[in-house]
Protein backbone atom coordinates (compact mmCIF):
# COMPACT_ATOMS: atom_id res chain seq x y z
CA UNK A 1 0.00 0.00 0.00
CA UNK A 2 1.26 3.46 -0.90
CA UNK A 3 0.92 5.98 1.91
CA UNK A 4 -0.44 9.18 0.37
CA UNK A 5 -0.77 12.57 2.03
CA UNK A 6 -4.55 12.35 2.30
CA UNK A 7 -4.47 9.25 4.50
CA UNK A 8 -1.65 10.45 6.75
CA UNK A 9 -4.14 11.93 9.28
CA UNK A 10 -5.91 8.58 9.59
CA UNK A 11 -2.66 6.69 10.05
CA UNK A 12 -1.52 9.20 12.66
CA UNK A 13 -4.83 9.12 14.56
CA UNK A 14 -5.19 5.34 14.47
CA UNK A 15 -1.65 4.05 14.89
CA UNK A 16 -1.05 0.32 15.20
CA UNK A 17 -1.72 -1.15 18.60
CA UNK A 18 0.20 -4.27 19.56
CA UNK A 19 -2.81 -5.62 21.48
CA UNK A 20 -4.07 -8.95 20.21
CA UNK A 21 -7.76 -9.84 20.50
CA UNK A 22 -7.15 -13.41 21.56
CA UNK A 23 -8.33 -15.39 24.57
CA UNK A 24 -5.06 -16.29 26.22
CA UNK A 25 -4.86 -17.40 29.84
CA UNK A 26 -2.53 -15.36 32.01
CA UNK A 27 0.24 -17.23 33.79
CA UNK A 28 0.20 -14.80 36.73
CA UNK A 29 -2.16 -12.60 38.68
CA UNK A 30 -1.84 -9.31 40.53
CA UNK A 31 0.07 -9.81 43.77
CA UNK A 32 2.09 -12.82 42.60
CA UNK A 33 5.80 -12.89 43.32
CA UNK A 34 7.84 -13.56 40.22
CA UNK A 35 11.45 -14.03 39.23
CA UNK A 36 12.69 -12.87 35.84
CA UNK A 37 14.20 -15.73 33.89
CA UNK A 38 17.86 -16.01 33.02
CA UNK A 39 16.85 -15.20 29.44
CA UNK A 40 19.78 -14.46 27.11
CA UNK A 41 18.65 -14.85 23.50
CA UNK A 42 20.93 -13.60 20.74
CA UNK A 43 17.73 -12.51 19.03
CA UNK A 44 15.35 -9.69 19.93
CA UNK A 45 13.94 -9.40 23.41
CA UNK A 46 12.44 -6.66 25.55
CA UNK A 47 13.76 -8.08 28.81
CA UNK A 48 16.46 -5.65 29.94
CA UNK A 49 19.62 -7.31 31.20
CA UNK A 50 19.52 -5.43 34.48
CA UNK A 51 16.36 -7.35 35.48
CA UNK A 52 17.54 -10.86 34.69
CA UNK A 53 17.12 -13.09 37.75
CA UNK A 54 15.52 -10.33 39.83
CA UNK A 55 12.42 -10.81 41.98
CA UNK A 56 9.37 -8.63 41.58
CA UNK A 57 5.63 -8.48 42.22
CA UNK A 58 2.84 -8.34 39.63
CA UNK A 59 1.12 -4.97 39.99
CA UNK A 60 -1.15 -4.91 36.93
CA UNK A 61 -2.15 -7.15 34.06
CA UNK A 62 -2.24 -4.99 30.92
CA UNK A 63 -3.84 -7.70 28.79
CA UNK A 64 -2.76 -9.65 25.73
CA UNK A 65 -0.15 -8.31 23.34
CA UNK A 66 2.07 -9.59 20.54
CA UNK A 67 5.32 -11.02 21.89
CA UNK A 68 8.29 -9.00 20.58
CA UNK A 69 10.78 -11.87 20.79
CA UNK A 70 8.98 -13.86 18.09
CA UNK A 71 7.32 -11.00 16.24
CA UNK A 72 10.63 -9.33 15.45
CA UNK A 73 11.77 -12.40 13.54
CA UNK A 74 8.62 -13.17 11.60
CA UNK A 75 7.85 -16.08 13.92
CA UNK A 76 4.34 -14.97 14.75
CA UNK A 77 2.65 -12.90 17.41
CA UNK A 78 2.62 -15.58 20.14
CA UNK A 79 0.09 -13.43 22.03
CA UNK A 80 0.45 -13.43 25.80
CA UNK A 81 -0.16 -11.31 28.83
CA UNK A 82 2.01 -8.32 29.57
CA UNK A 83 2.19 -7.09 33.16
CA UNK A 84 3.46 -4.15 35.12
CA UNK A 85 5.95 -5.64 37.56
CA UNK A 86 7.22 -3.80 40.62
CA UNK A 87 10.85 -4.22 41.71
CA UNK A 88 12.42 -2.59 44.72
CA UNK A 89 15.40 -0.47 43.67
CA UNK A 90 17.53 -2.25 46.26
CA UNK A 91 16.60 -5.65 44.82
CA UNK A 92 17.86 -4.52 41.44
CA UNK A 93 20.83 -2.30 42.32
CA UNK A 94 21.85 -3.27 45.85
CA UNK A 95 21.98 -1.40 49.14
CA UNK A 96 23.16 1.93 47.71
CA UNK A 97 19.77 2.49 46.07
CA UNK A 98 17.29 4.70 47.93
CA UNK A 99 15.14 2.57 50.24
CA UNK A 100 11.65 3.63 49.14
CA UNK A 101 12.37 3.63 45.40
CA UNK A 102 10.96 1.14 42.92
CA UNK A 103 11.21 0.21 39.25
CA UNK A 104 8.09 -0.51 37.23
CA UNK A 105 8.70 -2.52 34.09
CA UNK A 106 6.41 -4.13 31.52
CA UNK A 107 7.15 -7.84 31.42
CA UNK A 108 5.69 -10.64 29.30
CA UNK A 109 4.56 -14.04 30.63
CA UNK A 110 7.43 -15.82 28.87
CA UNK A 111 10.00 -13.72 30.73
CA UNK A 112 8.92 -14.82 34.23
CA UNK A 113 8.62 -17.78 36.52
CA UNK A 114 6.78 -18.04 39.83
CA UNK A 115 8.87 -17.21 42.87
CA UNK B 1 35.46 24.87 -10.93
CA UNK B 2 32.90 23.79 -8.40
CA UNK B 3 33.40 24.75 -4.79
CA UNK B 4 35.20 22.09 -2.79
CA UNK B 5 32.76 19.50 -1.51
CA UNK B 6 33.73 18.53 2.00
CA UNK B 7 32.12 15.35 3.13
CA UNK B 8 30.86 16.11 6.62
CA UNK B 9 28.83 13.70 8.72
CA UNK B 10 25.85 16.00 8.19
CA UNK B 11 26.14 16.01 4.43
CA UNK B 12 26.73 12.25 4.38
CA UNK B 13 23.58 11.73 6.42
CA UNK B 14 21.65 13.98 4.04
CA UNK B 15 22.97 12.04 1.06
CA UNK B 16 22.06 8.73 2.67
CA UNK B 17 18.48 9.86 3.29
CA UNK B 18 18.12 11.45 -0.14
CA UNK B 19 19.40 8.28 -1.80
CA UNK B 20 16.78 6.14 -0.09
CA UNK B 21 13.95 8.61 -0.50
CA UNK B 22 14.68 9.19 -4.20
CA UNK B 23 14.98 5.48 -5.02
CA UNK B 24 11.78 4.55 -3.17
CA UNK B 25 9.96 7.43 -4.85
CA UNK B 26 11.14 6.35 -8.31
CA UNK B 27 9.97 2.81 -7.58
CA UNK B 28 6.51 4.16 -6.68
CA UNK B 29 6.74 2.84 -3.13
CA UNK B 30 6.55 6.15 -1.27
CA UNK B 31 4.98 9.53 -1.90
CA UNK B 32 7.13 12.53 -0.90
CA UNK B 33 3.97 14.50 -0.19
CA UNK B 34 3.08 11.96 2.47
CA UNK B 35 6.49 12.53 4.03
CA UNK B 36 5.77 16.28 3.94
CA UNK B 37 2.44 15.69 5.72
CA UNK B 38 4.01 13.50 8.39
CA UNK B 39 6.74 16.06 9.03
CA UNK B 40 4.23 18.88 9.24
CA UNK B 41 2.07 16.93 11.66
CA UNK B 42 4.83 16.18 14.14
CA UNK B 43 6.74 19.42 13.72
CA UNK B 44 3.76 21.74 14.07
CA UNK B 45 0.60 19.99 15.14
CA UNK B 46 1.43 17.31 17.69
CA UNK B 47 3.38 18.26 20.78
CA UNK B 48 3.40 18.67 24.56
CA UNK B 49 0.58 21.21 24.46
CA UNK B 50 -1.65 18.18 23.91
CA UNK B 51 -0.48 16.54 27.11
CA UNK B 52 -0.77 19.85 28.96
CA UNK B 53 -4.47 19.98 28.04
CA UNK B 54 -4.94 16.47 29.43
CA UNK B 55 -3.25 17.45 32.67
CA UNK B 56 -5.21 20.67 33.00
CA UNK B 57 -8.50 18.86 32.43
CA UNK B 58 -7.57 16.29 35.09
CA UNK B 59 -6.76 19.03 37.58
CA UNK B 60 -9.98 20.94 36.86
CA UNK B 61 -12.39 18.00 36.61
CA UNK B 62 -12.16 15.21 39.23
CA UNK B 63 -14.44 12.91 37.23
CA UNK B 64 -12.19 13.26 34.18
CA UNK B 65 -9.17 12.54 36.37
CA UNK B 66 -10.76 9.27 37.50
CA UNK B 67 -11.43 8.28 33.90
CA UNK B 68 -7.86 9.21 33.00
CA UNK B 69 -6.42 7.05 35.75
CA UNK B 70 -8.62 4.07 34.98
CA UNK B 71 -8.56 4.12 31.15
CA UNK B 72 -6.05 6.66 29.95
CA UNK B 73 -6.33 5.77 26.25
CA UNK B 74 -10.08 6.48 26.20
CA UNK B 75 -9.85 9.61 28.35
CA UNK B 76 -7.03 11.07 26.26
CA UNK B 77 -9.02 10.30 23.10
CA UNK B 78 -11.93 12.33 24.57
CA UNK B 79 -9.71 15.39 24.04
CA UNK B 80 -8.92 14.33 20.47
CA UNK B 81 -5.47 12.84 21.00
CA UNK B 82 -4.82 9.27 19.93
CA UNK B 83 -2.91 7.03 17.61
CA UNK B 84 0.66 6.38 16.63
CA UNK B 85 2.85 5.55 19.65
CA UNK B 86 -0.01 6.25 22.04
CA UNK B 87 -2.38 3.40 21.25
CA UNK B 88 -2.19 2.03 24.79
CA UNK B 89 -1.74 4.82 27.30
CA UNK B 90 -1.19 4.80 31.05
CA UNK B 91 -1.22 7.94 33.19
CA UNK B 92 0.90 8.03 36.34
CA UNK B 93 -0.21 10.37 39.10
CA UNK B 94 2.42 12.19 41.11
CA UNK B 95 1.46 12.69 44.75
CA UNK B 96 3.27 14.00 47.81
CA UNK B 97 4.40 10.41 48.47
CA UNK B 98 5.08 9.14 44.96
CA UNK B 99 7.12 10.68 42.14
CA UNK B 100 7.01 9.00 38.73
CA UNK B 101 9.65 9.28 36.00
CA UNK B 102 9.61 7.58 32.60
CA UNK B 103 12.34 6.19 30.34
CA UNK B 104 12.85 3.64 27.59
CA UNK B 105 16.22 2.07 28.36
CA UNK B 106 16.17 -0.21 25.31
CA UNK B 107 15.37 2.39 22.65
CA UNK B 108 13.31 5.63 22.95
CA UNK B 109 9.63 4.76 23.28
CA UNK B 110 7.62 7.88 24.08
CA UNK B 111 3.92 8.89 24.00
CA UNK B 112 3.83 10.81 20.71
CA UNK B 113 0.15 11.88 20.65
CA UNK B 114 0.44 13.67 24.01
CA UNK B 115 4.05 14.81 24.03
CA UNK B 116 5.10 14.89 20.36
CA UNK B 117 8.52 13.55 19.44
CA UNK B 118 11.04 12.98 22.21
CA UNK B 119 13.89 15.41 22.92
CA UNK B 120 17.44 14.24 22.19
CA UNK B 121 18.28 13.94 25.89
CA UNK B 122 15.49 11.42 26.48
CA UNK B 123 16.85 9.25 23.65
CA UNK B 124 20.46 9.66 24.77
CA UNK B 125 22.61 6.91 26.26
CA UNK B 126 23.29 8.79 29.53
CA UNK B 127 19.59 9.20 30.34
CA UNK B 128 18.65 5.68 29.33
CA UNK B 129 21.51 4.20 31.33
CA UNK B 130 21.28 6.26 34.50
CA UNK B 131 17.68 7.11 35.27
CA UNK B 132 16.89 3.48 36.12
CA UNK B 133 19.86 3.03 38.44
CA UNK B 134 20.23 6.58 39.80
CA UNK B 135 16.94 8.40 39.24
CA UNK B 136 17.55 10.85 42.07
CA UNK B 137 20.95 11.76 40.61
CA UNK B 138 19.45 12.34 37.17
CA UNK B 139 16.52 14.32 38.60
CA UNK B 140 19.01 16.48 40.50
CA UNK B 141 20.63 17.36 37.15
CA UNK B 142 17.22 18.65 36.13
CA UNK B 143 16.96 20.66 39.36
CA UNK B 144 14.58 18.23 41.05
CA UNK B 145 15.31 17.05 44.56
CA UNK B 146 13.01 14.73 46.43
CA UNK B 147 13.03 13.85 50.13
CA UNK B 148 13.99 10.34 51.23
CA UNK B 149 10.41 9.71 52.26
CA UNK B 150 9.09 10.01 48.69
CA UNK B 151 9.02 6.86 46.56
CA UNK B 152 10.62 7.49 43.18
CA UNK B 153 9.03 5.11 40.66
CA UNK B 154 11.05 4.72 37.49
CA UNK B 155 8.97 3.30 34.65
CA UNK B 156 10.92 1.51 31.91
CA UNK B 157 8.84 1.46 28.73
CA UNK B 158 9.77 -2.05 27.66
CA UNK B 159 6.50 -2.96 25.92
CA UNK B 160 3.83 -1.03 23.98
CA UNK B 161 2.23 0.78 26.89
CA UNK B 162 3.12 4.48 26.76
CA UNK B 163 3.37 6.53 29.91
CA UNK B 164 2.38 10.10 30.73
CA UNK B 165 3.06 11.60 34.13
CA UNK B 166 0.28 13.64 35.72
CA UNK B 167 2.28 16.21 37.70
CA UNK B 168 1.03 17.55 41.02
CA UNK B 169 -1.01 20.70 40.65
CA UNK B 170 1.03 23.60 41.97
CA UNK B 171 -0.37 25.43 45.00
CA UNK B 172 -2.11 28.77 44.56
CA UNK B 173 -3.69 27.82 41.22
CA UNK B 174 -7.25 27.38 42.45
CA UNK B 175 -8.60 30.36 40.55
CA UNK B 176 -7.14 29.48 37.16
CA UNK B 177 -9.17 28.21 34.22
CA UNK B 178 -8.12 25.21 32.14
CA UNK B 179 -6.23 27.23 29.56
CA UNK B 180 -4.28 28.99 32.30
CA UNK B 181 -3.59 25.68 34.02
CA UNK B 182 -2.40 24.09 30.77
CA UNK B 183 0.04 26.96 30.25
CA UNK B 184 1.78 25.97 33.50
CA UNK B 185 2.41 22.37 32.41
CA UNK B 186 5.83 21.64 30.92
CA UNK B 187 6.90 18.70 28.81
CA UNK B 188 9.58 17.75 31.32
CA UNK B 189 7.01 17.55 34.14
CA UNK B 190 5.02 15.04 32.03
CA UNK B 191 8.13 12.88 31.58
CA UNK B 192 8.72 13.21 35.31
CA UNK B 193 12.18 14.79 35.44
CA UNK B 194 10.81 18.00 36.92
CA UNK B 195 8.00 19.14 39.19
CA UNK B 196 6.02 22.26 38.48
CA UNK B 197 6.93 25.32 40.51
CA UNK B 198 4.42 27.46 42.36
CA UNK B 199 3.49 30.17 39.85
CA UNK C 1 20.08 -9.78 22.48
CA UNK C 2 22.59 -8.61 25.10
CA UNK C 3 23.56 -5.74 22.85
CA UNK C 4 24.87 -2.22 23.32
CA UNK C 5 21.31 -0.88 23.22
CA UNK C 6 20.60 -2.61 26.55
CA UNK C 7 21.87 0.42 28.43
CA UNK C 8 19.97 0.28 31.74
CA UNK C 9 22.45 0.59 34.58
CA UNK C 10 25.55 1.24 32.50
CA UNK C 11 28.13 3.59 34.00
CA UNK C 12 30.59 6.00 32.42
CA UNK C 13 28.29 7.61 29.86
CA UNK C 14 28.47 11.04 31.41
CA UNK C 15 25.87 13.67 32.27
CA UNK C 16 22.55 14.07 30.52
CA UNK C 17 23.26 16.80 27.96
CA UNK C 18 20.38 19.08 27.11
CA UNK C 19 19.78 21.77 24.49
CA UNK C 20 17.68 24.80 25.37
CA UNK C 21 14.66 25.33 23.11
CA UNK C 22 15.57 22.25 21.15
CA UNK C 23 13.88 22.11 17.73
CA UNK C 24 11.88 19.03 16.78
CA UNK C 25 14.27 18.39 13.88
CA UNK C 26 17.89 19.56 13.71
CA UNK C 27 18.29 19.26 9.95
CA UNK C 28 16.16 18.70 6.90
CA UNK C 29 17.50 15.18 6.46
CA UNK C 30 16.10 14.34 9.90
CA UNK C 31 12.69 15.47 8.71
CA UNK C 32 12.85 13.18 5.69
CA UNK C 33 14.16 10.28 7.79
CA UNK C 34 11.23 10.76 10.17
CA UNK C 35 8.77 10.76 7.28
CA UNK C 36 10.24 7.54 5.94
CA UNK C 37 9.09 5.56 8.98
CA UNK C 38 5.34 5.51 8.41
CA UNK C 39 5.85 5.60 4.64
CA UNK C 40 7.99 2.44 4.56
CA UNK C 41 6.11 0.70 7.38
CA UNK C 42 2.96 0.83 5.32
CA UNK C 43 4.32 -0.85 2.16
CA UNK C 44 7.17 -3.03 3.41
CA UNK C 45 5.36 -5.18 5.98
CA UNK C 46 7.99 -5.04 8.70
CA UNK C 47 6.96 -4.80 12.35
CA UNK C 48 8.14 -2.21 14.84
CA UNK C 49 9.82 -5.12 16.67
CA UNK C 50 11.84 -6.01 13.59
CA UNK C 51 12.73 -2.35 13.09
CA UNK C 52 13.97 -2.08 16.67
CA UNK C 53 16.05 -5.23 16.30
CA UNK C 54 17.70 -3.86 13.19
CA UNK C 55 18.85 -0.90 15.28
CA UNK C 56 20.09 -3.24 18.02
CA UNK C 57 22.38 -4.88 15.50
CA UNK C 58 24.25 -1.66 14.67
CA UNK C 59 27.93 -2.24 15.60
CA UNK C 60 28.29 -1.05 19.23
CA UNK C 61 30.81 1.78 18.76
CA UNK C 62 28.77 3.16 15.91
CA UNK C 63 25.52 2.81 17.87
CA UNK C 64 26.88 5.05 20.62
CA UNK C 65 28.50 7.46 18.20
CA UNK C 66 25.56 8.06 15.87
CA UNK C 67 22.26 9.84 16.34
CA UNK C 68 18.68 8.64 16.63
CA UNK C 69 17.75 9.28 13.01
CA UNK C 70 21.00 7.76 11.80
CA UNK C 71 19.88 4.65 13.69
CA UNK C 72 16.62 4.78 11.77
CA UNK C 73 18.53 4.92 8.47
CA UNK C 74 20.39 1.73 9.39
CA UNK C 75 17.09 0.05 10.17
CA UNK C 76 15.36 1.23 6.97
CA UNK C 77 18.24 0.00 4.84
CA UNK C 78 18.46 -3.36 6.62
CA UNK C 79 14.74 -4.11 6.49
CA UNK C 80 14.17 -2.88 2.96
CA UNK C 81 17.23 -4.60 1.49
CA UNK C 82 16.27 -7.83 3.27
CA UNK C 83 12.83 -7.63 1.72
CA UNK C 84 14.19 -6.91 -1.74
CA UNK C 85 12.72 -3.42 -2.17
CA UNK C 86 16.12 -1.88 -2.78
CA UNK C 87 19.67 -3.23 -3.06
CA UNK C 88 22.92 -2.14 -1.44
CA UNK C 89 24.36 -1.50 -4.91
CA UNK C 90 21.46 0.77 -5.85
CA UNK C 91 21.85 2.78 -2.66
CA UNK C 92 25.61 3.08 -3.05
CA UNK C 93 25.29 4.12 -6.69
CA UNK C 94 22.70 6.76 -5.85
CA UNK C 95 24.82 8.13 -3.01
CA UNK C 96 27.82 8.36 -5.32
CA UNK C 97 25.71 10.28 -7.82
CA UNK C 98 24.49 12.64 -5.10
CA UNK C 99 28.01 13.26 -3.83
CA UNK C 100 29.06 14.13 -7.35
CA UNK C 101 26.16 16.54 -7.63
CA UNK C 102 24.57 14.51 -10.38
CA UNK C 103 21.14 13.97 -8.88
Amino acid sequence: MLLTADIVPVVVATGASARVAAEVAPQFKVGDSVRLRNHNPVTHTRLPGYLRGKMGVIEQDWGVFAFPDTHAHGLGEKPQHCYSVRFSAREVWGPTAAAPDTLRVDVFDDYMEAA
Amino acid sequence: MTSAHRSTPESEAAIRVKALESLLTEKGLIDPKALDALVDTYEHKVGPRNGAKVVARAWADPAYKQRLLSDATAAIKELGFSGLQGEDMVVLENTPDVHNVVVCTLCSCYPWPTLGLPPVWYKSAPYRARVVSDPRGVLKEFGTELPDTVEVRTWDTTAELRYLVLPERPPGTEGLNEDQLAALVTRDSMIGVTRLPTP
Amino acid sequence: MNGIHDLGGMHGLGPVLREDNEPVFHADWERRAFGLFASTFVFAGYSVDEFRHAIEKIPPAHYLDSTYYEHWMFAFEETLIKRGFVTRDELDARMAQLRAGEH
